[in-house]
């Protein structure tokens, strides 16, 4: 299973651009979507979803043209947007019910599969009141619960640990690290943490564009042997910023440790050379490429 | 002062610049055209039994600013009601609850913000009467006085006094909406009750609203003074007649009296009296009161368990395998099941008591008023019929599920039509068992009409407003009995079948709006 994207553009209107010629082959297994507010993250997700018609551009799903066919993917999508609403006035119970009657899902089962659902979001307790009672975070896992109800095939999470607390997000994690065996799953989030836990590939974009895009050890190469550490006072750190790309700092006492990526420069008398981590090469990657 | 100004501004420009918006005004240039009809047309906005003025700067810039007034009072309320919610949905009311702004300096910004927006309309209105003058007379002087003096003293303080009643609503009546509408209706009924049909005295300058009392006993006189005639009746709004012949009469304005002026004056300070007053009630958006039943506190003892994260997780490989269905059938037991839950659970106790009382009064009675209130007491759920998946943000569900267009939408309305011919049932039998098929079709007709009503507007608008606006307008006009707004085909018709395939024609042309803008909507988010 394999959904190719040839030059595809998004053009809102003459001055704004969600994405920009962009192509990309993504393969079975689950690729993290990163990058800064704007970068065309929700667009290039809306599109797949077929919500979006891209303004030029293909995009085909093993073969199948789902621009001109997007009832082919809708069968076997599995959609988690960003900011999904619910009706207020609707349990859990009728609400996956609803969304099981959007998605084509039937028979027998269902009421099998809703609770199972149910429970293994933890909302049985809960599925018979109001959603409008809900939390944030059962909210989100009701969307979890929604987007599995059709057994997809291509799944799309767009920032789905928004609302989720620390131990809730490590639950997501394991969930979509056992799905990913027979599926596409396409995973956007602003927590790098979260993308170099489970993803198999990465895709960084920025301003509509795709800067880069491979497994994590191929993207962290790209800033092996330039990220460094320091110890320095906050009038070194001016310094030390205008000449590397400072990545991280933290306060000790009167002084401070900077994290920095060289820009072709020495590094700093007394730096000490550390391990990349994808956090390096998203940020690197996004203020020299840009 | 200034955070006034700024709170204002942008509450003006968030309300205009919206498609509703645009709508609004480009029915309102259609109405303004309308004030003044050519004397061919088969209505007119203001006569005196058989006699109607001849068209100058008086009567043209009376006439309008007079028919502004009214259609503005009442329709309004409908489009400016409804910003304080707003703050209270989007949660920016509760950032403005931490600001030092005082309870009557916010409700006052509000105020003058619905004033606004108003205001906007009736200078729509102003122009367009001065093109309608142009286009309607021959030589008669223009005297531009004749256009603004009117406009100033009829519209501006009711105005006024529609924007303040929309504060004293949303204070005290919070997210009642159907309530507050309901309360708007009768409220309206009694204002106008003073407007026509009462002699001039300076009492009755005072207790009127619009101002237009003054104008009317005016043009009354004209032609009594004139024709030697004693007529007591002025028909005001749009009245329909076959009778297009009429005798002439000349008339010059009204004279502005120091009395006149005063009780203008009174209701622009009763208007801002009201927003004083509410603003000691004002919940300054104290989630208790604001939201009130909305969002029910959730007993601790029932949240113990709520808060836990993932259970043992999602083991997929032993989920039921899936069995694809794709019929419409479980769409609209939703759409059926949101329909009835929407609104207050006592409200279907009103729909009750009125539903019974059609099966036991007069079939006319039933037919003529009983069923078209019912109908527009559930105006809130028919209009959102088409929006709610947007305004609840579960568009991205919806729209990215297999054939939305074909499954969604056509469920959608079934639905609503299902929960309108249910209401109107007793009409429906009562009128079959009179034998009297027609009314059986145009109650049916009627039905569908207002569910592709609700459906079209609010695709097409994006919004609830324009739908709730247009809707009450249709039906305080069928309760006035006005032919044009019979949507229902309660009023006798020169020809039935006629009535009934115009009806059928709009209903297939709402419909094919609905279906070909959300198809393209589906695509383009």
């Amino acid at each position: 299973m394999a959904l190719e994207i040839k030059n595809l553009t998004k053009q809102y209107n003459k001055h704004k651009t969600g994405l920009s010629n962009y192509s990309i082959t993504i393969d079975r297994g689950i690729l993290g979507l990163l990058g800064p507010n704007g970068a065309g993250k929700s667009t290039l997700m809306k599109i797949i979803a077929t919500i979006s018609k891209p303004t030029t551009g293909t995009l085909f799903l093993d073969g199948e043209d789902i621009v001109k066919n997007p009832d082919n993917i809708r069968k076997i999508l599995g959609y988690l947007p960003q900011d999904f609403g619910v009706y207020p006035n609707l349990n859990a119970y009728e609400f996956l019910e609803y969304i099981a009657a959007l998605k084509g899902v039937g028979g027998p089962d269902l009421r099998e599969r809703i609770d199972m659902l149910l429970d293994g979001v933890n909302l049985t307790a809960d599925a018979k009141r109001p959603i409008g009672t809900y939390s944030g975070g059962m909210k989100q896992r009701i969307g979890i619960a929604q987007a599995l109800l059709n057994d997809p095939k291509v799944l799309i999470f767009d920032e789905p640990t928004v609302g989720l607390d620390p131990e809730e997000r490590v639950r997501f994690r394991q969930l979509i690290s056992d799905l990913a065996n027979d599926c596409i799953i396409i995973l956007s989030s602003h927590i790098v943490s979260d993308i170099e836990a489970i993803a198999d590939e990465v895709a960084i974009m920025q301003n509509g564009t795709l800067l880069e895009k491979g497994t994590q050890p191929d993207i962290v190469k790209l800033v092996e042997g330039k990220v460094f550490e320091t110890v320095l006072d906050s009038q070194q750190l001016n310094d030390l910023k205008a000449r590397h790309l400072v990545i991280d700092t933290s306060r000790q006492k009167d002084q401070i440790r900077a994290r920095y990526i060289t820009r072709g420069y020495q590094p700093e008398a007394g730096s000490v050379a550390v391990n990349a981590t994808l956090e390096d090469a998203y940020l690197f990657l996004t203020h020299t490429k840009a | 002062m200034k955070y006034i100004y700024s709170i204002i501004k942008a509450d003006y420009l968030q309300r205009t610049r919206s498609y509703s918006f645009l709508i609004t005004l480009a029915i309102t240039i259609y109405a303004a055209y309308s004030f003044v009809p050519p004397p061919t047309a088969s209505y007119t906005t203001l006569n005196v039994v058989g006699y109607k003025g001849i068209y100058n700067s008086a009567w043209v810039g009376h006439v309008s600013a007079m028919m502004t007034t009214i259609m503005l009072s009442l329709y309004g309320f409908f489009l400016i009601n409804g910003g304080i919610k707003k703050d209270v949905d989007t949660g920016i009311g509760q950032i403005i609850a931490t600001t030092p702004i005082t309870n009557f300096g916010y409700l006052l910004s509000k105020f003058l913000s619905n004033f606004l927006v108003l205001l906007t309309i009736s200078a729509l209105t102003f122009l367009i009467s001065i093109v309608m003058f142009f286009v309607r007379t021959s030589g008669s002087p223009f005297i531009i006085g004749d256009f603004i003096l009117p406009f100033v003293f009829f519209a501006i303080p009711a105005l006024f006094t529609v924007s303040a009643l929309a504060i004293v609503a949303e204070v005290f009546l919070g997210r009642k909406l159907i309530l507050q509408y309901i309360l708007f209706f009768f409220l309206f009924g009694a204002l106008m009750a003073n407007v026509v049909g009462h002699k001039s005295s300076t009492v009755n300058t005072f207790i009127d609203t619009f101002g237009v009392n003054t104008m009317t006993n005016s043009v009354k006189d004209k032609v009594n003074t004139q024709y030697h005639e004693h007529i007591d009746a002025v028909n005001l709004g749009f009245t329909f007649s076959k009778k297009n012949r009429f005798k002439t009469f000349e008339w010059d304005g009204i004279s502005w009296t120091g009395i006149f002026i005063a009780s203008r004056l009174m209701w622009i300070c009763i208007a801002f009296g009201l927003v004083y007053f509410s603003s000691s009630f004002f919940h300054r958006f104290d989630f208790k009161q604001a939201i009130g039943k909305k969002k029910k506190a959730i007993a601790p003892a029932n949240i113990s368990h709520t808060n836990g994260t993932f259970a043992a997780g999602i083991n997929v490989s032993l989920l039921p395998p899936v069995v694809t269905d794709y019929s419409i059938f479980p769409f609209v037991k939703t759409e059926l099941l949101l329909l009835i839950r929407k609104g207050p659970k006592w409200f279907w106790l009103v729909n009750g008591g009125l539903w019974i009382s059609m099966i036991f009064v007069k079939l006319d009675i039933a037919y003529s008023y009983l069923l078209p209130i019912l109908l527009f007491l559930q105006v809130t759920r028919w209009s959102e019929l088409a929006t709610k998946e947007v305004t609840n943000r579960l568009h991205y569900f919806t729209w990215s599920s297999y054939k939305p267009l074909q499954r969604m939408l056509p469920s959608q309305i079934m639905a609503a039509f299902i929960m309108a011919l249910a209401l109107a049932l007793p009409v429906i039998l009562h009128s079959a068992a009179a034998g009297n098929v027609y009314s059986v079709i145009n109650i049916i007709n009627g039905a569908a009409f207002v569910v592709l009503l609700a459906a079209s507007l609010g695709i097409v608008s994006g919004g609830k407003k324009l739908f709730e606006i247009l809707f009450f307008f249709i039906t305080y006009l069928i309760t006035q009995k006005m032919p044009l707004t019979d949507y229902l085909g309660a009023l006798p018709h020169d020809s039935p079948i006629g009535f009934m395939s115009v009806m059928l024609i709009l209903n297939v042309f709402l419909g094919a709006v609905s279906f070909s803008v959300r198809s393209w909507q589906v695509r383009h988010l």
